[in-house]
């Protein structure tokens, strides 16, 4: 019955238009008085203490050295690069649209600011070239999808805060399903567009641009580079990736001056001040879960359930996007990590490997509707209507679900560079 | 950022943004310094510098939570929006005030809690782990940024007008020239 009542609340609230942090406040009320010792200072004092650790300090980081980035020059240069790159394949205009959402997005960590960084170049220059406008699309907003796989990501870090998870390691292990959704990707592009007229290499072109473009490409090789020989932290890749991107857009490129830089940080503020109440109180209430051994009353339920571990991963990849439909997904992984984390383990899972398949899950909610945000910011960015953006996404979506099972099934895709 | 609406708004409004905009910028700088630091003294010298960490997570701590009100300012806390249409159109006006108001009450609430925490704390005189310092002055930004965001959301619910567009999640991440 206290159940019903909790899930009433939480719906209700949701129906009164609360925020997220509102919602997860209220049913921490709820679960301490009911369930707890109505001590309710042990809220903010929980939440004070979640708060209280340097494993949050990559976010901020990462979150201003990408809008740094996606503010200024780089995303031009990259793109220059991979145009003159790929000018031979098949479709090469498509290519190096993936091949520059997927570095693109091993950068800025964002999938919405990979989205606007290639998009607002790449697709005038797609229908210029006589791509289909469907594809173009649907290209533009799956490709932009890689950003919160492909390493740094943000979603990751708060598996790895909500899980107690490395997050060097989640780092590590979403390089190869972000490359194979790459991969995909690109190969689809290739065949689709296999009647285009192709370009030819320009090796003056080729080696202007990678002059152009060094400093940025530089960027992954240091953050990835760094954090897989173990000579940084996530912390400290972050820390760097800051002050590089501010080292280059300031002081080598400059693209960016002091009004840019501090509208960047408000804009990161901004977003830092929805995203951090929510973890607090999210951490708070698991601390509360966890004190009453609510994981390991899920777990046995649900192992009487689930009895094998593939029924175990359909129903969770159901769940999950469903979830990723109507919720964004830094809220979906704050709210379900931590309660399906363990039992994913008690079905045998590797922690890392749940976390990138259910982020690589979640990727999918980007183009999803009602609530798929790619999709949200292309209407917005392209002008272009809903429906035809919906549909322009099926291939990909398709493709995706492709990945995702075959993330699910072969761990070894995730895990094969750990140490 | 939407930078229309805050010279519309009442000069209480403008002064607490003005208040978090300053406290923000400050504190993310000095995260961003203390965390840089440390990593150059550690290649320079092979340790560390020992405050570097705590330092950095008090500022974060200040960054974030004061960025709730920014958050407010402009309209990007995260919420689901699957049962708006719930509401018929011709209720619009009054659900913005019974959501502004809910929201307001319920920072009025954390503001409470956690001052009644602070005022433990002060109390037992707990210390930093680090640098032993007095950990309640720090602590006192959790009632400050709540009490603020009540205050906001009660003024969103008494002037709507000077309630800013809720962005879709969508606007969230936009870039400036992108918007522009």
């Amino acid at each position: 019955m206290s159940g019903l009542l909790l899930a009433a609340l939480a719906l209700g609230l949701l129906a009164l238009r609360q925020y997220v942090l509102v919602v997860l406040a209220a049913v921490a009320v709820y679960v301490y008085v009911v369930w707890g010792d109505g001590r309710l200072d042990n809220i903010v004092l929980d939440g004070w203490e979640a708060l209280n650790q340097d494993v949050l300090l990559p976010i901020p980081l990462y979150m201003l050295a990408g809008g740094i980035m996606a503010e200024g020059a780089i995303a031009e240069r990259l793109i220059r690069f991979m145009r003159a790159v790929s000018a031979p394949f098949p479709g090469g205009l498509a290519v190096a649209t993936c091949l520059s959402c997927g570095l693109f997005a091993a950068i800025v960590g964002s999938s919405t600011v990979t989205l606007l960084a290639v998009g607002t170049i790449m697709y005038p220059a797609l229908l210029k070239a006589g791509y289909p406008k469907a594809f173009s699309l649907g290209l533009i907003c799956a490709g932009a999808t890689l950003g919160i796989i492909i390493p740094p990501s943000i979603p990751l870090i708060l598996y790895g805060v909500m899980t107690s998870t490395s997050i060097a390691d989640l780092f590590i292990a979403g390089v190869g399903p972000g490359l194979l959704l790459l991969g995909m990707f690109t190969v689809y592009s290739m065949v689709v567009n296999w009647r285009m007229p192709r370009g030819r290499w320009d090796m003056a072109e080729v080696r202007g641009s990678l002059k152009d473009g060094v400093w940025a490409l530089l960027m992954p090789v240091l953050i990835l580079g760094g954090i897989y020989s173990g000579f940084f932290t996530a912390t400290e890749s972050a820390a760097i990736a800051v002050v590089y991107a501010l080292f280059v857009e300031l002081v080598l490129y400059r693209k960016l001056d002091l009004r840019s830089l501090l509208r960047v940080t408000t804009d990161t503020t901004k977003l830092l001040g929805a995203l951090f109440p929510v973890l607090m109180m999210a951490l708070a209430l698991n601390k509360f879960l966890t004190f009453e051994q609510i994981p390991n009353q899920m777990v046995a339920l649900l192992e009487s359930v689930l009895t094998t571990p593939a029924s175990f991963l359909l129903v969770t990849n159901l769940l999950l996007l469903v979830v990723g439909c109507i919720m964004d997904i830094g809220s979906a992984i704050l709210i379900l990590a931590p309660i399906l984390q363990p039992v994913a383990e008690s079905q045998g899972m590797h922690p890392v490997h749940f976390g990138i398949m259910m982020t690589v899950n979640l990727e999918i909610g980007y183009l999803t509707p009602p609530m798929g945000l790619n999709l949200i910011v292309a209407m917005t960015a392209f002008k272009e209507g809903f429906g035809f953006i919906c549909r322009s996404v099926v291939p990909f979506i398709l493709i995706m679900l492709l990945g995702l099972v075959i993330v699910a099934a072969f761990p070894a895709l995730s895990l094969f560079l750990l140490k | 950022m939407r930078p229309a609406a805050v010279p519309r708004a009442p000069w209480l409004l403008r002064a607490l943004a003005r208040f978090e905009q300053i406290a923000t910028t400050a504190a993310f700088a000095l995260l961003i310094a203390v965390v840089f630091a440390d990593v150059v003294w550690r290649w320079v010298t092979g340790s560390g510098i020992f405050w570097a960490r705590e330092v950095g997570v008090y500022a974060n701590i200040v960054l974030t939570i004061i960025g709730i009100g920014v958050a407010s300012a402009h309209g990007a806390h995260l919420r689901p929006r699957f049962m708006d249409r719930l509401v018929p159109p011709r209720f619009e006006a009054m659900m913005i005030r019974v959501q502004e108001l809910l929201t307001a009450l319920a920072f009025l609430g954390l503001a409470w809690i956690a001052w009644r925490v602070v005022a433990e704390t002060m109390q037992l005189d707990d210390r930093s782990i680090v640098l032993r310092w007095t950990v309640w002055p720090i602590q006192l930004v959790l009632p400050i940024a709540f009490g603020i965001g009540a205050l906001r959301h009660a003024l969103y619910a008494w002037w709507p007008e000077h309630r800013p567009r809720e962005q879709s999640e969508a606007d969230i991440e936009l870039p400036p020239k992108v918007r522009a």
